[in-house]
């Protein structure tokens, strides 16, 4: 299910967890008129930060994407402090909470490629366009080969109109 | 995006500066009109027309999928 990222982002901002948008939706953010259907989010794998992710998403029943129904998984404290990345499906939609990016390291990495964006009354922080290079040149997957394409080009538009 | 700043993404569009991001971008088939039209969106324009997108083509995947 495609995720509403403005109501995700509003609850994860109102349980202040540390997060930084990233993957697709932070591309598209930026500017790239590619579609995707879920969200990526990088968050601090610390203590205090995994207790309010799993405050803030446990009332819409993360389940494991692509899992049987019936494999035990409880998102809690105890499970995302052992794991590190999740594909998850809730009620809200299909989000992917990442631990670390290929190419930039844990969220201390990602924030730091990371600026604010203001949507409407939601402020988040999300990859920058060289952030994004960098990731997706990583993950090398075929996919990812037209997106760095339209990186480069939508930062050189951008870059271009800026001095104008 | 000023009216100047738009007649220049046309340019550039239209023809890229050889040798440049924007000219290999092209050549691969990325439709720079798209881009040009969303950088004239607020970031909360992107992602509204990004969930409108997808939702539709969810509701479209669903209706061709296993037993439709």
């Amino acid at each position: 299910m495609t995720p509403n990222s403005e109501e995700f982002l509003t609850l994860l901002n109102q349980a202040e967890v540390e997060y930084v948008v990233i993957g697709g939706v932070a591309l598209v953010a930026h500017g790239s008129a590619r579609a995707t259907f879920d969200l990526d989010v990088c968050y601090k794998h610390s203590k205090e930060n995994i207790e309010k992710l799993c405050r803030a998403l446990q009332p819409f029943h993360p389940r494991l994407r692509g899992a049987p129904l019936d494999l035990p998984f409880r998102f809690d404290s105890k499970t995302v402090t052992a794991g590190l990345n999740f594909a998850l499906a809730t009620d809200l939609g299909d989000f992917n909470l990442l631990g670390e990016v290929a190419g930039l390291g844990s969220y201390d990495a990602v924030y730091k490629s990371s600026q604010h964006k203001k949507v409407e009354n939601i402020s988040c922080r999300v990859l920058s366009l060289d952030g994004l290079y960098r990731a997706k040149s990583a993950a090398g997957r075929n996919k990812d080969i037209e997106a760095l394409k339209e990186i480069k080009g939508l930062k050189e538009l951008k870059e271009r109109l800026q001095e104008e | 995006m000023t009216p100047k700043q738009r007649k220049l993404a046309y340019e550039l569009i239209t023809n890229p500066p050889p040798g440049s991001d924007l000219a290999a971008a092209k050549e691969y088939g990325i439709d720079l009109t798209l881009l040009v039209e969303n950088l004239d969106l607020t970031v909360a324009e992107r992602l509204r027309k990004l969930y409108s997108v997808a939702t539709f083509l969810e509701k479209m995947r669903k209706t061709t999928g296993i037993g439709k």
